[in-house]
């Protein structure tokens, strides 16, 4: 199996925390992983944006045209990082409101923000809310929701209930899209 | 035992399973997780070891250096930027050598992610004639750093491992030793005069024989051990990829992917190359070529009219590896035809660049508001330095960056140059400490005129919030003191969230600098936005809104002020976004012209 994930965001929105996650859901499950992160000045407010590639591989960045998955915490970043999509199966998770544009690439779009203004999740959780949406949209994303709080138990036991309840959440929000 | 690690966790973890029991060094992205977490290993399995930040690259390399001459296992890390500071200290120890054992760790950075060059150190090494390593993956980075350990024993030579950034913040799956069976050394100096202080010239001459020697045996070590054995997987292909680090992994993938027919051969020390032995190998096939990151230091040591690489433009010359790249490196030398298959349309519209910023409530985008507002830009000079304040540049605070504690000697040589303008340097705390002092000594000895802002947050900020030496050891280290030890006075200014009172403070030193006859010096006591111990107690917690019926769309505060929340919404009025502002309520006071920001009732 094979499976190339890219992560598209702002510096902050914990980009790094879900490859920590996706890294930790797959030595679980026994299966090769190599991600890279961006540490240093892009943390400051800039664009970020980050791998995991599940399976055989032997370098950590991903080419264009390669990834199954974009997850993006922010609209433009999304759009910044879409070539980057195999471009016949390749699925962007997108968090952006009704003005995000139509595109030739599959789109499970939800509008986290507004959901995070009205309180319905904390905006510290974003990461994990779109990962939520992953879970309940994408059909090839590799992890189960049980692989998935396992990670997350794994990578921080204090924080994992809060976390774990805001995923069980945005599956639910999935629902409705 | 497997464990998911970042190729810098994976570092930490090798060098207390090799025994390493000294390491020192200076924070640099994408080097400054590895003493750091190494302090953190430390402390979880309780092992007695020295892991120390230094003041400078330098100072870290020879504290570590002693301790390997005195017999221990001892390490430096610094990004490779960091290495031309440590070089003066390196370029002497390689010709010494050494008694415990010592590796140098370098972390490079292709692509310019972090990093004003693209420098490559192992071609450092290479001009240093100490042996390189270059780990491709963070498993393979766990292993190599007890291998160059073992390396710098056996020849008695200061050893580097160079990891590039898509190794250190990698993060892969590792098989890493299960028992920690740590051992320190126990140091002894054992004095021997003619080695340790070899005196010019026929000391060093000596000691310069002995280095080509050391040369010549790692060499015959490089085939024997790491080359000779990878030989016979060789499948007898007409093509033979020559690859070093990162390289390596983006060749295969390719190959793989593309279904090409190739040798690969992993070159793990790219310098010393035993020439003469690889260069036999090349009768075998039609042509090689070597792709390495990011200078032709294989290539350089190579010669064969079958060799392509940076040196034929074969292959890329600046920037970091891309599939795509080993595919027009292939093309270029006839192997496959032209290949889009790594290519891809980007979004045909254009999307709005996000650069990194200052954090909302950091001190500095006061401080330069202040500055600009004070010193007139069309008068003034701003040469600045290496940290999070050389963001600052958002705001167009700063006309110049060079090198660490460059912008104390460039506001010198900008004051003899052009007299007419007043020039305002800024540099951090920790890049005071690091090369600052010496220039404001040579500045304050010669009475050049200049406004000198140490922005004292009292931290390493952008490199993850390292602690510098006046934070540990305040009673004893203060940049006041400092100052006034170079010969001048130092005014003191503690920052508040109160543009105002910082406008006020610039207003201040404006008028010394007028009466003045040399350097102006100012430490601002400011805290990094981030710093849970300190920034929660300075925030007010009062939060900015726009009436937007005052907003007149003037472009203050998104050109000269540049917080994050701050931008125009569809109505061509500012807003505020309540999920990046994080109350400091600095915007409230001198900002605005019209008084639009106005604070959020309850």
């Amino acid at each position: 199996m094979k499976y190339q994930v890219v992560i598209a965001g702002i510096g902050g929105q914990g980009a790094v925390f879900l490859v920590k996650v996706l890294s930790i859901a797959a030595s679980l499950k026994d299966q090769k992983c190599l991600g890279t992160e961006n540490h240093g000045m892009s943390q400051r407010g800039g664009s970020v944006s980050c791998y995991v590639k599940v399976g055989d591989f032997h370098s950590p960045a991903i080419d264009e045209g390669q990834a199954d998955l974009l997850i993006a915490l922010e609209g433009n970043e999304g759009l910044r990082n879409i070539q980057y999509l195999e471009k016949t199966k390749g699925t962007i998770i997108v968090n952006a409101d009704s003005k995000f544009p139509k595109i030739e690439y599959k789109t499970i779009k939800i509008d986290a923000f507004s959901k995070a203004r009205n309180k319905e999740f904390p905006i510290q959780a974003l990461n994990v809310y779109m990962l939520g949406i992953t879970l309940a949209r994408d059909p090839n994303f590799p992890f189960s929701l049980n692989d998935i709080e396992k990670a997350i138990k794994q990578m921080n036991a204090k924080m994992a209930a809060k976390n774990i309840e805001v995923l069980h959440q945005a599956i639910e929000d999935a629902r409705n899209i | 035992m497997k464990d998911i690690l970042m190729g810098n966790d994976a570092i930490a973890l090798a060098l207390i399973h090799a025994n390493v029991d000294m390491i020192s060094g200076y924070p640099g992205t994408p080097s400054s997780e590895i003493l750091g977490n190494f302090q953190k290993f430390k402390d979880k399995f309780g092992v007695d070891a020295y892991a120390q930040w230094a003041t400078n690259e330098k100072v870290g390399f020879e504290v570590a250096y002693a301790g390997a001459i005195a017999g221990r296992t001892t390490c430096a890390t610094m990004k490779q930027v960091g290495l031309n500071v440590a070089s003066d200290a390196l370029m002497s120890a390689s010709y010494i050598g050494l008694k415990g054992a010592m590796l140098l760790i370098v972390a490079d950075d292709p692509g310019f992610h972090s990093s004003q060059t693209e420098q490559d150190s192992r071609s450092f090494a290479k001009f240093a004639k100490i042996p390189v390593l270059d780990p491709a993956t963070p498993d393979e980075a766990y292993n190599m750093v007890k291998l160059g350990i073992e390396i710098s024993k056996k020849f008695e030579t200061v050893t580097m491992l160079r990891p590039v950034m898509r190794v250190c913040h990698a993060r892969e799956i590792c098989e890493v030793d299960e028992k920690l069976d740590f051992n320190p050394q126990k140091g002894e100096f054992k004095r021997e005069i003619k080695r340790w202080a070899a005196v010019p010239p026929a000391g060093r001459f000596r000691q310069g024989l002995e280095q080509f020697e050391r040369i010549e045996a790692i060499k015959e070590y490089n085939w024997n051990e790491l080359i000779e054995p990878k030989i016979k997987k060789l499948q007898g292909a007409k093509t033979l990829c020559l690859t070093s680090g990162t390289g390596n992994g983006y060749v295969i993938e390719a190959l793989e992917e593309m279904k090409i027919e190739a040798d690969v051969l992993k070159l793990d020390m790219p310098y010393p190359l035993p020439k003469e032995k690889i260069e036999a190998l090349f009768v075998n096939y039609e042509q090689v070529i070597v792709f390495e990151e990011t200078y032709p230091c294989i290539e350089e040591q190579l010669s064969s009219p079958k060799l392509h690489g940076k040196l034929t433009n074969d292959v890329h010359k600046i920037d970091e590896f891309t599939k795509d790249k080993v595919l027009a490196a292939f093309s270029n030398v006839g192997l496959i035809e032209k290949n889009q298959f790594y290519k891809s349309a980007k979004y045909a519209d254009e999307l709005p660049v996000r650069p990194p910023n200052l954090c909302p409530g950091c001190p500095h985008r006061d401080v330069y508001y202040s500055v600009m507002k004070v010193f007139k830009k069309k008068k003034s000079i701003y040469p600045s330095d290496i940290g999070c304040y050389t963001l600052g540049l958002n705001q167009g605070a700063i006309d110049t960056v060079l090198c660490m504690g460059g912008s104390i000697s460039m506001a010198s040589g900008f004051s003899i140059a052009d007299p007419s303008k007043t020039v305002v340097a800024t540099l951090g705390d920790s890049t005071f400490m690091h090369s600052g002092v010496s220039p404001l000594i040579n500045a304050v000895y010669q009475n050049h005129k200049f406004v000198l802002l140490i922005l004292d947050n009292s931290t390493t900020a952008m490199t993850g919030r390292q602690k510098t030496p006046e934070r540990i050891n305040p009673s004893k280290i203060d940049i006041k003191k400092i100052v006034e030890g170079c010969g001048v006075e130092c005014h003191e200014y503690e920052y508040t969230p109160n543009v105002d009172k910082t406008i006020d403070f610039m207003k201040f030193l404006k008028t010394k600098y007028e009466n003045a006859t040399g350097p102006v010096v100012a430490v601002i006591r400011e805290f990094c936005i981030l710093d849970k111990e300190r920034a929660p107690e300075k925030l007010p917690q009062v939060f900015a809104e726009v009436d937007e019926d005052k907003c007149v769309e003037c472009d203050i505060c998104t050109t000269l002020y540049k917080c994050p929340p701050m931008n125009y919404n569809e109505n061509h009025k500012i807003e505020i976004d309540p999920f990046l502002c994080i109350g400091c309520s600095a915007c409230l006071d001198d900002v605005c012209p019209t008084d639009a920001f106005i604070k959020v009732e309850k």
